[in-house]
């Protein structure tokens, strides 16, 4: 590929239930290797073992696969579980003190981005405020650790919205190169999810059936962004998205001149191995995609 | 690696001496794609052949400490991880009969990153599972 492209990874999160039933660490790089790509992104809580005190055998062995299918460390997930007790909110302090343990797990793993997935205190999943003082006294490791912090702009919260404005005057008023925005492609879905397994109309969140944020925002905050999760639900053999509009979304990165990652991140059916087909379709489909802009 | 279904084929079995049971235990995989401090674990609602169990009432083992419910929402230094399944334990004299159980299960998870009306999750599973002993 093109320097001047796209990068293109996978995030584990699209093998979910796959991993640790039928897939291990290393399947899973093999099958992102063999796509072509080169990043792969994990979470932390959900990846490594022991989190968040790895063996350092593990860590080695981390590396050591990074080499042998020539991957390198994109984004790493992590939490800020403002309600971890029912009995009192966390503090800005121990929030801190979280998202600085994850920085240096991700720096030590080889990763520059984490994202901190941040309790919510409204329906339209406002974050808990104690994330601004507890970015800001983080942003100093961040910054040791060469890390850019970047929570994601995920449905329902569009890209014109108060929470992803607050991150941005965040930016602005601090100054810092330690903090963007991690964009989850999901805000870009126009058509409907198939119901659940037993869900009724009454139990449908309207934000399933698409926030259908026009994919010209990205615009907006484009300079912003660090990193892309691709989430989608569903590629057809025709290799046509049934949720996500890929066809407007890539012409407007590449206008934007975005040059960043896009990793996979597939969120439809969990039937044993499905997902590895899935982010292959996906691959394919942008890959296409984007060589016609050429 | 785990089974796929959230109650393991392994680890159910009786509690207590022979003669003497005193309840059943089995081991349960996370039903979520990341691990958890075991706080957010809100006790696990069981039910075998018909008869309920309630999460009030259930124990868990995690990392080694069995916890009732009141303790487990307070357990923030044990983490609940992916590849680790608990074991969840049910007090029934007599415990189960020797063969195959329907056995369900409604796991009670809290997502700080989900609105706190819709919490805790509630993650439902039937299997058979089969008790030797």
């Amino acid at each position: 590929m093109s320097t001047q492209g796209f990068r293109y990874g996978v995030s584990l999160y699209s093998y979910t239930d796959d991993y640790g039933t039928v897939l291990t660490l290393e399947d899973c790089m093999a099958q992102i290797a063999d796509l072509g790509a080169t990043g792969i992104e994990i979470l932390g809580e959900a990846h490594v073992p022991g989190y968040p005190d790895p063996t350092t055998a593990w860590i080695d062995q981390w590396h050591t696969l990074l080499e042998r299918y020539r991957l390198e460390p994109t984004s790493y997930g992590s939490w800020i579980d403002t309600r971890l007790r029912l009995s009192r909110n966390m503090t800005a302090v121990e929030a801190a003190d979280d998202l600085v343990r994850d920085i240096r797990l991700a720096a030590r793993l080889g990763f520059r981005l984490v994202r901190p997935k941040i309790g919510v205190v409204s329906m339209d999943l406002k974050p808990d405020p104690i994330w601004e003082e507890a970015v800001e006294r983080a942003l100093g490791e961040a910054e040791k650790c060469n890390v850019v912090i970047c929570p994601e702009i995920h449905a329902p919260t569009p890209i014109r919205h108060p929470i992803t404005e607050d991150y941005v005057r965040f930016i602005e008023r601090t100054g810092t190169k330690h903090f963007g925005l991690l964009i989850d492609t999901g805000i870009f879905q126009d058509r409907p999810l198939p119901y659940f397994p037993g869900e009724t109309e009454d139990m449908r969140t309207t934000f399933l059936n698409g926030i259908k944020v026009d994919p010209a925002d990205f615009l907006l905050v484009a300079r912003h962004v660090v990193f892309i999760q691709a989430k989608f639900h569903h590629i057809d053999n025709q290799l046509v998205d049934h949720h996500i509009p890929w066809e407007k979304i890539v012409p407007m990165l590449r206008q934007a001149g975005y040059t960043g990652y896009l990793s996979s991140e597939y969120e439809g059916a969990r039937d044993p191995w499905v997902s590895l087909e899935q982010v292959r379709r996906q691959h394919a489909l942008i890959r296409k995609l984007e060589r016609s802009l050429a | 690696m785990l089974e796929r279904s959230l109650v393991q084929t392994r680890g159910f079995r009786n509690a207590g001496p022979e003669g003497g049971r005193s309840g059943f235990e089995f081991l349960l995989r996370l039903p979520n794609y990341r691990g958890m401090r075991a706080s957010l674990a809100d006790g696990v609602d069981v039910t075998v052949d018909g008869e309920s169990f309630p999460h009030t009432g259930n124990t868990m083992v995690i990392q080694g400490r069995e916890l009732s419910l009141e303790r487990l929402r307070e357990a923030v230094d044990l983490r609940w991880t992916v590849d680790e399944p608990a074991i969840v334990r049910v007090a029934k004299p007599g415990g189960l009969s020797i063969g195959v159980h329907r056995i369900t299960v409604g796991v009670r998870l809290r997502q700080p990153y989900f609105p706190i009306q819709h919490q805790p999750s509630i993650v439902n599973e039937t299997r058979e599972a089969t008790i030797i002993l």
